[in-house]
């Protein structure tokens, strides 16, 4: 197990690294850049601006100057577009309100779409079933940004019940509505997993000696099938969270959120390279990081898995 | 028990959906006054949207509108613009003098004005901050605002002047001017003359100020300078023999800060001199980039100055708080000069981007004014008939740009032709909030600027021109046209992807089709390639253009087309256009400038390398409570002047008046103007 953990680390290094490649080329690539404005830069000062961050030079060295800092301390710069930010900063202080936002969220996906799932293939075929699948089925097929505004106007616009918007700290009213509009697609794909592999395992053998041996209804359910029937649910736990912690870009413009999604939005707009190598290489090492952990929980589940 | 198929369900679902909805339209659609509620807060502090995040809060570095707005919370320059016409007005300075011909002005400034932190504020701070703005150190972008400045240029440029050892005098760029080049010499760099020459006598001054060697130094001629980098001054040298010659043995002198024209003459006067006429410079100096930084604490923290744990300012208002893309809070500075008359304890500025956001935050009551632009178009009708709907013309225009470098946009029948078959008319009625645009600059702005005459739409003329170009336009019947020499492939209309700007460029299209019988092809592109594509004049035929005012004098828009570096991206340039401007710059009365100014726009305009679409209105809500804000050409408000009035009598129901002395007076905004 121990070397299975050690081996995945060591190869998401160079995995990172290709990520940070691509994304720099991709950037150059990019027509525009950081100085391409509405109202134009005069000539020389673009110049002088190119100078000083070292465009004016060969590819190969700009990019050494890029990948270098970054191998050697992590270092990803400073913010071209929020001058005198450090990228690191700006993604220290982002990070916290995306994870809090999206592990709230998540936590409530799980809690809701697990009860309606496990209930809906329990009760296969009730009003019970069709109930929680219909729900799911509008929550899939609804994107966001028509569930936020939605909330919006019912919740803050016509029953002034909750603020539509702006982030006041974890623990205020602001939360729910961005909370509810993130949870919504989740929810429902979990609700529908969950279902389909209860169904599966429901009609396994070992349900049914479970059920044969005499034991209550609650205990099959709950002990053995749950902990089968919610694989999928757990394959798909990984990437979902390492994208709800690294925030959404609509949900947190919407609800004008200091969150890492809107900096990522940002800086692709303003072409600002440290900034979207930075965003990138973070949401890599999430992502990379959530699969391990999925990786590791699988074994801990089902005991037929072993590294 | 009853039992529902799944589409029933979801039927259902889809109709409790749609009447919460309904619910919640309708209730927005009652005919109240005010957009949302209209409790005003419970302390004396603004919540204000100001659009996106802050990219700093260095006054000097950062050049946008939302940041620009913070910046006249937290300092102060030599002038602040007024709230109603944006006339630069006295802030730290007192009063100013302008030489006769606008290209040197004294400043006197108050003896009462402090730091945030309680030291006071001499003529060497504003000496250092200019210095700062345009040092190659700082490397603003906004630099060129202040190029004006004699030296200002090369210094920021790390040019070099050449000194001859042997004589101790430097070049002089005059002995190497073009025969050819009549440019007139401004009397900041003449001979310092005696009396009335110079500076007219005033009441507040009847002698002028006093005489230093600076001065006399400004006053001498301009010196030859170079480009400092070696590779660039070889180039330069290699191309002009004479100087060559002359520079041989001659020793290159880097400019330093000291060289640029701003001298503090006593604690309490600046004298700036320019290098040429400018007589726009005082409204010039209310931009952000003009006011104050505190030298000891950018000497001490460099970078992290701004940081709000060292940060010193100047303004009505300090640093209270910032959080990044969430809130900028500033709360009164009792160490300002007029702190008395400041009517807010504080402002919180939310920095957000999405528009719906912003009005929702507005309707609830969670802020009391929004940027401009914050309402979108569909949104439109079921504001601007609210009385907190601020309606007045912006110092900005939409314009179309020709790529007048390829064919067959070269030809100016043609150009004139696709200016003629727009019905502008109907356009700004379907845009409901815009005003006509004859040109380039602003109607309605500039009080007795004299507009050109151009065109109005007069399709039958649009398909003679096309014609006689030599793309004959046939009459199909019923109205229709078509053009079939015309080269469609050749040209396309590429603009900035947004939905506003989608929905105008098919009205266009259609336009033109209908009228000319030519379908131009329609391409969005994200902002950045946009720009990008458009500034190297690749884009064939027509592209999206804008413009707004860094500053309150037409001069910010026609200076689009003063540099041959196609600022304007039109390719199109003219010396007699520039001469022109060159000349309205040199006429110190208003109104004959004016006119020159006039006659330069006329020119342009002769040339259509531009089809003028609409002058822009502005487009924000504040609470009737909020007082003191108004809704002037450039969206900046001078925030000491605003409070949070309790007294419902005292409210403003409809637009305040932008009328300079009539505070009281109400433009009550009418549907369909």
């Amino acid at each position: 197990m121990l070397r299975f953990i050690i081996r995945r680390l060591l190869i998401t290094i160079p995995t990172i690294l290709v990520v940070i490649t691509l994304t720099w080329g991709l950037v150059r690539l990019a027509p525009g850049n950081f100085y391409s404005t509405e109202k134009a830069i005069p000539r020389q000062i673009r110049e002088k601006i190119k100078e000083r961050y070292g465009w004016d030079k060969p590819l190969y060295v700009q990019y050494a100057k890029t990948i270098w800092p970054i191998v050697r301390h992590l270092d990803f710069g400073i913010s071209l577009k929020y001058q005198g930010q450090p990228v690191s900063s700006i993604i220290a202080r982002s990070v916290p309100v995306s994870a809090a936002i999206g592990l709230l969220a998540y936590v409530l996906a799980l809690l809701v779409g697990v009860t309606f799932g496990s209930i809906a293939a329990l009760k296969q075929n009730s009003k019970w079933d069709y109930g929680s699948m219909a729900m799911a089925m509008l929550g899939i097929s609804i994107p966001n940004f028509v569930v936020g505004p939605l909330l919006v106007l019912v919740f803050s616009l016509t029953l002034y019940w909750l603020p539509p918007a702006r982030w006041n700290g974890l623990w205020s009213a602001n939360v729910i509505l961005p909370v509810l509009t993130l949870s919504a697609i989740y929810m429902a794909y979990i609700a529908r997993l969950t279902r389909a592999g209860m169904l599966e395992v429901l009609r396994s053998d070992y349900i049914r000696t479970a059920r044969s041996k005499g034991l209550r209804e609650r205990d099959v359910v709950i002990r053995h099938a749950l902990r089968a029937g919610i694989m999928p649910v757990v394959s798909f736990t990984g990437p979902a969270l390492a994208f709800l912690l690294t925030g959404t870009v609509v949900v947190e413009k919407i609800f004008a959120l200091p969150g890492l999604g809107n900096y990522f939005i940002q800086a692709a707009l303003n072409r600002d390279e440290p900034l979207i190598i930075g965003i990138v290489a973070f949401i890599a090492i999430t992502l990379l990081l959530m699969n391990l952990l999925v990786d590791i929980a699988y074994a801990y589940l089902d005991p037929r898995i072993r590294y | 028990m009853f039992k529902l198929t799944p589409s029933e369900i979801a039927i259902g679902l889809l109709l409790t959906a749609i009447l919460l909805t309904s619910i919640a339209c309708s209730a927005a659609a009652r005919n109240e006054e005010f957009f949302g509620k209209t409790e005003p807060p419970k302390t004396n502090v603004l919540r204000y949207v100001t659009g996106d995040e802050p990219e700093s809060l260095d006054p000097q570095l950062s050049s946008g509108q939302p940041e620009a707005r913070i910046f006249m919370a937290l300092y102060e320059g030599l002038v602040e613009y007024d709230a109603k016409t944006m006339d630069p007005v006295p802030a730290i300075a007192e009063r100013w003098d302008e030489n006769n011909d606008s290209s040197e002005f004294v400043f006197h400034l108050r003896h009462n004005a402090r730091w945030s932190n309680g030291d006071s504020i001499s003529a060497r701070d504003f000496v250092y901050s200019f210095r700062r703005g345009v040092s190659p150190e700082l490397l603003s972008r906004s630099a060129s605002l202040a190029f004006y400045i004699r030296n200002a240029e090369n210094y920021n440029q790390g040019a070099v002047f050449v000194l001859d050892p042997k004589t101790n005098q430097f070049l002089l760029a005059r002995d190497f001017a073009s025969q050819t080049s009549s440019s007139v010499v401004p009397l900041s760099e003449s001979p310092l003359q005696s009396g009335t020459q110079e500076y007219k006598p005033t009441a507040a001054e009847s002698t002028p100020d006093k005489e230093t060697p600076f001065h006399q130094l400004m006053h001498s001629p301009e010196r030859l300078t170079l480009p400092g980098d070696e590779k660039a001054r070889n180039a330069i040298l290699a191309k002009n023999p004479t100087i060559q010659g002359a520079v041989k043995d001659k020793t290159f002198v880097k400019v330093q800060a000291e060289d640029i024209g701003v001298e503090a003459i006593d604690d309490y006067t600046v004298r700036i001199s320019l290098r040429q006429s400018t007589p726009f410079f005082v409204e010039l100096l209310a931009n952000q980039f003009f006011r104050l930084v505190p030298q000891k604490v950018v000497d001490r923290w460099g970078r992290e100055w701004t940081n709000p744990a060292h940060i010193v300012t100047n303004g009505p208002f300090k640093m209270k708080s910032w959080r990044p893309y969430n809130e900028v809070e500033v709360e009164r500075d009792p160490m300002y000069w007029d702190t008395a008359n400041v009517g807010l304890d504080g402002i919180r500025f939310f920095p957000m981007s999405d528009q719906p956001t912003m009005m929702n935050l507005y309707r609830v009551g969670e802020v009391d004014a929004v940027q401009n632009h914050a309402i979108i178009s569909a949104w439109i009708d079921a504001v601007r008939y609210k009385k907190d709907y601020m309606d007045a013309p912006e110092a900005a225009v939409i314009y179309i740009v020709m790529n007048t470098t390829k064919p067959p946009m070269n030809d100016i029948r043609v150009r004139r032709a696709f200016d003629l078959a727009l019905d502008k008319e109907t356009a700004r009625k379907w845009r409901k909030i815009v005003k006509p645009l004859k040109g380039i600059t602003p109607e309605g702005i500039f009080a007795g600027y004299p507009e050109p005459k151009t065109g109005s739409f007069d399709p039958a003329k649009a398909r003679q021109l096309l014609t006689e170009a030599g793309y004959p336009v046939l009459d199909k019947g019923n109205g229709n046209f078509s053009c079939p020499s015309f080269p469609v492939g050749q040209v396309e209309y590429i603009y900035p992807t947004a939905p506003s700007n989608k929905i105008t460029a098919e009205f266009w299209q259609a336009q033109w089709k209908q009228n000319l019988g030519v379908t131009v092809q329609l391409r969005s592109m994200e902002f950045k390639t946009f720009i990008d594509f458009r500034s190297r004049l690749e884009y064939k035929g027509f592209a999206f253009g804008g413009w707004s005012a860094d500053y309150m004098d037409p001069f910010t828009f026609l200076g689009l087309f003063y540099t041959p570096e196609n600022d304007n991206n039109t390719g199109w340039w003219d010396k007699h256009y520039v001469e022109l401007l060159d000349e309205a710059n040199r006429t110190p009365d208003r109104a004959k400038r004016y006119a020159l100014l006039g006659q330069a726009e006329q020119l342009m305009m002769d040339a259509q390398p531009i089809i003028p679409i609409e002058t822009a209105m502005v487009n924000w809500t504040k609470k009737p409570y909020v007082k003191g804000m108004y809704p002037n050409a450039g969206s900046l408000f001078p925030w000491k002047q605003v409070y949070i009035e309790r007294d419902r009598g005292k409210w403003d129901y409809g637009t305040p008046s932008l009328a300079a002395n009539n505070a009281g007076q109400m433009l009550i905004s009418t549907p369909g103007n």
